[in-house]
């Protein structure tokens, strides 16, 4: 019985530390490569002063000469985000809290949520032709109104799902005794609910705001020049000759992929939840 | 207060219409506008000139030997990844799912390739995946393996798009399949215990059966993401080598976007659009029956 807890304990830790370096060695791999010379990054060596003299040239060069650049996409992407995030959290709370709370008849509940859903299981590449056309026509090409109102068509199922969620999640008869004690229904969803469910509609923020930031589709399609994302940007120099330039490469991929990771990190449980839509609480 | 919502019956929708309202115009009036382009021939680049040719787009792309080489290569994909980051996911959930020291701090470490934008995971993979120049390539020699093509010989392409899914989502796997397994009630496993099942049955008999509805979900969810299969082959491969890790976004992508040939796009994103749906209907249908 002692050994065979024993075999069970070395193996639980032999797959928790096999899977945690599979996980962890691109991560680690981007920042040893982006602390090294441009002709140090062509060998296969991984520890800073050890086997290589660390140099901060990469990040040099990406906060000199290519900072105006980059801090545009970094602005793009941070006002894009923040905005359409705002707008689908407001949207969301209310159609959440409608399916919620009330009653809908003809069209039952169930259904309209899973309506909902099944936009944002649609491929994005199905209506990507169309919203091209129309943001065309509107002559919004390249401005961060088109790119936001993608955005929000993106994030705004998934937010309206999780609010839903958090509000079933909320005893009704809070609200009911606001309203019995003359509070009006506007006045108890403002006053009461939300409030209550404050860390839920922070989790949807931030959720929406990280999707917004990584979504690429509709920002390589809908920008070209002036509102492109962060992401969009990296694509341009690593797709050309230059993405052979490791070091570079890999200190701009780090600035993709921090800002989403620290927000994502406190959010642990809700990323769960809000990638299954609620099927698993996490 | 239910009844007092039902009474004031406007109330209810001023709360859900902006919602619906924007869905409206930016998915139902979109897709719309895509099913009638897909009746024209209209090449964008060269002027606003529209031709009504009926169902000529469809029939085209059912002669369109890309199309279905690209359809081919999504559904292989989609097969791939989601057979092997549920069964890896399976495995390592239920591994995990026991009380050990620093289990929050693993739960964290593999969140994070989820939380990574998947271009910038393309790019990371880009570099690695360097014939020449990429690390795993350079390590591979280093012990003194054969160089392996990871992007330029076709079928090994395909390989190393599966691979970057199953590092990037197969954390989503084990962390949902984890929750899930943490929620069940201990007073199952109790009894089984009592009953002198040994831990392999407990599994087979209690713990998948239980799982069964959360797998099912968890494997649409996983399936339909991957068929938006776009970012890691405009990043890592370009379609190539010789067109055989192109994505159907990525075809329509092109079609649209960079050769303007709007109508023959919007009949492909129709056809994909059918497409996903019909498989999502199947798959539903068949994990129902195989539940029963």
């Amino acid at each position: 019985m002692n050994l065979k807890k024993t075999i069970e304990t070395t193996l639980l830790w032999i797959a928790l530390i096999m899977f945690g370096i599979w996980t962890l060695f691109p991560f680690f791999m981007a920042v040893v490569t982006s602390l090294k010379k441009l002709a140090d990054s062509y060998t296969p060596t991984f520890l800073p002063y050890l086997q290589f003299k660390p140099s901060f040239d990469a990040w040099t060069v990406i906060w000199g000469e290519e900072y105006q650049m980059l801090s545009k996409a970094l602005i793009n992407s941070i006002v894009v985000g923040s905005v359409s995030s705002l707008i689908v959290l407001v949207l969301g709370c209310l159609a959440g809290y409608s399916l919620s709370r009330f009653v809908f008849e003809k069209w039952k509940n169930k259904d309209i949520a899973t309506w909902i859903l099944s936009l944002r299981m649609m491929p994005p590449a199905v209506i990507l032709i169309p919203i091209f056309l129309m943001m065309r026509t509107l002559t919004l090409l390249d401005t961060w109104r088109s790119l936001i109102l993608a955005h929000i068509l993106f994030n705004l199922p998934l937010a309206v799902w999780l609010a839903m969620d958090f509000f079933n999640e909320l005893p009704k008869e809070i609200e009911e005794s606001a309203l019995i004690d003359g509070c009006s229904l506007w006045g108890a969803f403002i006053r009461i609910t939300l409030p209550l469910s404050s860390s839920g509609l922070v989790a949807i923020y931030i959720l929406s705001f990280i999707f917004s930031w990584g979504e690429f589709l509709f920002a390589v399609s809908l920008t070209y020049n002036r509102a492109v994302t962060f992401p969009v940007q990296i694509t341009s120099l690593f797709l050309s000759t230059e993405g052979l330039q490791f070091p570079r490469v890999s200190a701009l991929i780090l600035v993709a992929i921090i800002p989403p990771m620290m927000l994502a990190i406190p959010l642990a449980k809700y990323l769960i939840r809000g990638l299954t839509f609620g099927a698993v609480k996490g | 207060m239910l009844e007092r919502a039902k009474s004031k019956s406007l109330v209810k929708w001023y709360f859900i219409l902006p919602a619906i309202i924007f869905f409206i115009i930016m998915i139902i009036f979109p897709m719309i506008w895509a099913l009638r382009l897909s009746f024209f021939n209209w090449h964008a680049i060269l002027g606003p000139k529209m031709n009504f040719i009926g169902l000529g787009n469809f029939y085209d792309i059912l002669k369109d030997e890309r199309f279905w080489e690209d359809l081919a290569f999504t559904l292989f994909y989609v097969g791939m990844v989601v057979i092997i980051e549920l069964f890896l996911g399976l495995g390592l959930a239920s591994l995990l799912n026991r009380k050990f020291r620093f289990r929050n701090f693993f739960r964290i470490i593999y969140l994070l390739p989820m939380t990574a934008p998947p271009i910038a995971v393309a790019a990371l993979w880009r570099m690695f995946l360097q014939p020449d120049l990429g690390v795993i390539n350079k390590l591979l020699v280093a012990v003194g393996l054969p160089l392996v093509k990871w992007t330029t010989d076709p079928g090994i392409a395909r390989i190393s798009l599966v691979i970057v899914d199953v590092w990037q989502w197969t954390p989503f796997m084990l962390l949902a399949l984890l929750a899930a397994l943490q929620s069940m009630p201990q007073e199952i496993y109790d009894a089984a215990v009592v009953d002198g099942a040994s831990s392999g049955q407990t599994f087979l008999h209690i713990t998948l059966p239980l799982l069964s509805p959360i797998i099912t979900t968890l494997i649409l969810l996983r399936a339909i993401d991957a068929f938006k299969l776009f970012e890691y082959t405009y990043g890592i491969t370009g379609g190539g080598p010789a067109g055989r890790t192109e994505s159907l976004s990525y075809y329509i992508y092109l079609r649209g976007l960079s050769y303007f040939d709007m109508g023959y796009a919007s009949a492909l994103s129709w056809v994909f659009l059918l497409i996903v749906l019909g498989i999502c209907l199947f798959v539903l249908k068949i994990m129902r029956r195989e539940m029963r």
